[in-house]
């Protein structure tokens, strides 16, 4: 690797406009297009200092910057277009949390890495609506977090409630939410308005290790620990009228719930055996990475295609999880009304990935061409009229659900245009860590996080509150912040603004 | 298709015709005067050869619509349509033999033999003779009836008729309960059709909504045979001896 000052390191950087910042190539060897950054005057400083940081002298172990990270991506093979980071980004294994890069499926060198994707596979947000009203749901929040913790299993190690045998979950991984549907666990109009239909159909149950299935099985329907959560929000700003009505959010105060999970044990296994076939690719193949972290294989390698069909396999299980908890949830509310989902008016806004690599096609130089698009922290944003769009959202735009940290607030985005030719129709996921997990922990007292909480009117239930301040807002990046680059840079449009008034948690 | 008409008339340059010029508009109007049209004889057209000074050419040009008896026309590319068909008419009457063996009635089925052909097949099962004249007149009728624009091919007006029957007039349509709830202005989407011409804006607006009628249909159709499905095969249970809920 280059050793270079700080000063020397900035001649590679040149910041386009108030939002977007270019690294020539140069920055890392063998960088094969440029890279680029979005960021706010805010999200740019912590972001110069990352790097300035890992500049200094004896810095060494941990992860590289973020800025590192994406020139990096930068050089890995068959790459097109920019490898881009969004304003959440921060340092993760091999790509950076909050990277897209895209791939050309044409190229027979192209690779995918399981280290774009991330560990907990087609971890997303799900985003149901209510036709219930802040003054409804304020007397009774306390109840109504307990009864969303009594239904819902969450924590390290917990498990589903939802009865499942080795079959089930065999079905389960090769149907996707079309499994959860036949079972009767969600509706018909789930499915219409999740990504990919909730179900990739390239699944191989069959390319998943035993292992992943024995971690996998009993965690499906659980939420699991760290940033995932359930929250009962608000909304609290309406910035797109027409587009809110089209998901149903009609005026301020109405009350949505948002579940935050993933694939739970099982992804992280798939991604792990995946890692360890690559390496061994890698050499065969002779692919040279500037980090070992981006182990990688050829497309069309048998360990890429592989990955790829148990990695879908891990996205259907994500989707099964949300489905359940979903269901979960409109028992809690049902019972907790003395009503019936349905008159609860408890549809499923929309439901997105932003740990997943998926096969679009995009125009690139002006001419259309087959991408494994790898989106690891960055939630695809289609623009209106896009055909892999659902139906009621043709005018307006995809919506993207971007969670906040605990206890600050949640956006709803429409997906542009503009994204669609800047980015490859992707955009941010959260608001993207400021602190590592072990420097949150040294820093913060979860007993302080609990009560700021309290005291700012939420309802919150934690299964493990001693890891409760990894996930302080103070450990994150201003979603605000995030969402407002976003919007400015026009790769995404603002639409609705929501505030927690309950939480449950890992 | 005024490309195409110019062309066939034998105009020179009409592959990059540009009609955003008022010069380039002056010299096609002389040149059809001068190859096709010939209202006035060669000396009197010398006041439309002045191309070049413009101000001058649209006073002649005034008094050549009203010589040519045009109707009063808005824009720029109407008002020459208008003159390009009188150039077509004046040229199929200098020869109307030459043109004997090309007519509408030989012309329709090579344009659309297989697919007229399909649609009557499909229209009564083939049981009336769909080209007869009561049976055209009948269809113009009802057009005019329910104010469905006119069209060539009646089969096709027949179509939209019976679209418009299906959708308002239909037993199913008239029980239905009028949509309620705050209707969405297209025009104010996200979705960006063209900034500047609002003549293509306006249509492909429509014709996306249309599509997206018809998507909608699709997937309702879609969600309704899953439900039926589901209720053959749904049976969602929980247990909450297998987790634990609630610390």
């Amino acid at each position: 690797m280059v050793v270079r000052s700080y000063n020397d390191e900035l001649k590679y950087l040149e910041k386009i406009n108030d939002h977007c910042w270019r690294i020539k190539k140069g920055f890392q060897p063998n960088m094969n297009v440029e890279g680029c950054f979005y960021v706010n005057r805010r999200l740019e400083q912590l972001m110069l200092e990352e790097l300035k940081n890992s500049c200094r002298p004896g810095a060494v172990g941990g992860f590289l910057p973020g800025v590192k990270q994406i020139a990096n991506v930068a050089a890995l093979p068959g790459i097109v277009g920019r490898s881009i980071g969004l304003p959440d980004i921060h340092s993760g294994y091999g790509f950076a949390i909050g990277n897209m890069a895209a791939f050309d499926m044409d190229n027979p060198l192209s690779i995918v890495s399981p280290g774009g994707v991330g560990f907990d596979i087609n971890c997303g947000v799900r985003l149901l609506r209510t036709n219930l009203y802040e003054k409804d749901v304020q007397p009774v929040k306390e109840q109504l977090a307990q009864s969303l913790f009594d239904h819902i299993p969450v924590g390290v190690g917990s498990k589903g409630i939802i009865p499942m045998n080795a079959r089930d979950l065999e079905e389960a991984l090769e149907m996707g939410m079309d499994w959860s549907l036949r079972e009767g666990y969600v509706w018909a109009e789930d499915k219409e308005h999740c990504e990919e239909y909730g179900r990739m159909l390239n699944a191989d149950p069959a390319k998943v290790s035993m292992r992943a299935k024995k971690r996998g099985l009993p965690q499906l329907g659980t939420l699991g620990a760290g940033n995932h959560y359930a929250e009962i929000q608000v909304v609290d700003e309406i910035y797109d009228k027409w587009s809110a009505s089209k998901m149903g959010i009609e005026e301020k105060g109405q009350v949505v719930v948002m579940i935050h999970s993933g694939s739970r044990g099982f992804g992280h296994q798939v991604a792990t055996d995946a890692l360890v076939q690559m390496e061994k690719a890698m050499k065969r193949d002779k692919i040279e990475t500037n980090d070992r972290q981006l182990a990688c294989a050829r497309i069309n390698s048998v360990e890429g295609q592989d990955y790829l069909k148990a990695m879908a396999a891990a996205a259907n299980f994500a989707w099964v999880n949300r489905s359940s908890m979903t269901f979960l949830t409109r028992q809690a509310f049902a019972k907790m009304f003395n009503t019936t989902p349905d008159d609860l008016d408890m549809h499923v806004i929309y439901d997105v990935s932003h740990n997943i690599a998926k096969v679009e096609n995009h125009m690139v130089d002006g001419k259309e061409r087959k991408l494994l698009v790898h989106r690891k922290g960055s939630t695809r944003a289609f623009p209106p009229h896009h055909p892999l769009i659902p139906v009621d959202y043709q005018l307006t735009g995809q919506p993207v659900l971007v969670g906040g940290t605990m206890g600050t607030c949640s956006y709803v985005l429409t997906g542009t245009e503009q994204g669609m030719k800047e980015t490859f129709g992707s955009t941010c996921h959260g608001a993207g860590r400021a602190l590592s997990r072990a420097k949150s922990r040294r820093n913060l007292d979860y007993k302080e996080v609990l009560d700021k909480l309290e005291q700012s009117g939420i309802a919150i239930r934690v299964a493990s509150p001693k890891l409760v301040m990894e996930e302080a807002p103070e450990s994150y990046k201003d979603v605000t912040d995030v969402v407002d680059t976003c919007h400015a840079a026009g790769i995404s449009k603002k639409c609705i603004k929501m505030r927690p008034i309950a939480v449950i948690k890992g | 298709m005024l490309k195409k008409k110019l062309e066939a008339l034998g105009y020179p340059t009409p592959s990059d015709m540009a009609l955003s010029n008022r010069k380039d508009f002056a010299s096609i109007v002389l040149w059809l005067e001068d190859q096709k049209i010939r209202q006035y004889a060669i000396e009197d057209r010398v006041i439309l050869r002045n191309v070049e000074n413009i101000e001058m050419w649209e006073d002649a040009y005034q008094k050549y619509c009203a010589d040519l008896n045009m109707p009063s026309l808005g824009t720029q590319n109407e008002q020459l349509a208008w003159i390009v068909g009188h150039a077509i008419r004046l040229e199929f009457l200098d020869d109307p033999a030459q043109y004997e063996s090309i007519n509408s009635k030989q012309m329709q089925p090579k344009i659309n033999n297989k697919q007229s052909q399909k649609k009557e097949q499909m229209i009564f099962d083939g049981q009336i003779n769909v080209n007869d004249k009561e049976f055209i007149a009948g269809v113009r009728t009802l057009a005019g009836q329910l104010n469905v624009p006119h069209h060539p091919n009646h089969l096709v007006q027949l179509e939209a008729v019976a679209r418009v029957v299906h959708e308002r007039l239909s037993p199913a349509a008239r029980g239905r309960q009028p949509i309620v709830g705050t209707p969405f202005p297209f025009d104010k989407g996200n979705d960006v059709v063209s900034d500047s011409d609002a003549a293509l804006d306006l249509p492909m607006r429509i014709l996306r909504l249309l599509q997206i009628q018809s998507l909608r249909q699709l997937q309702t159709h879609i969600n309704e045979t899953i439900v039926s499905v589901q209720n053959l095969t749904a049976n969602p249970k929980t247990d909450t001896k297998l987790g634990k809920v609630g610390f």
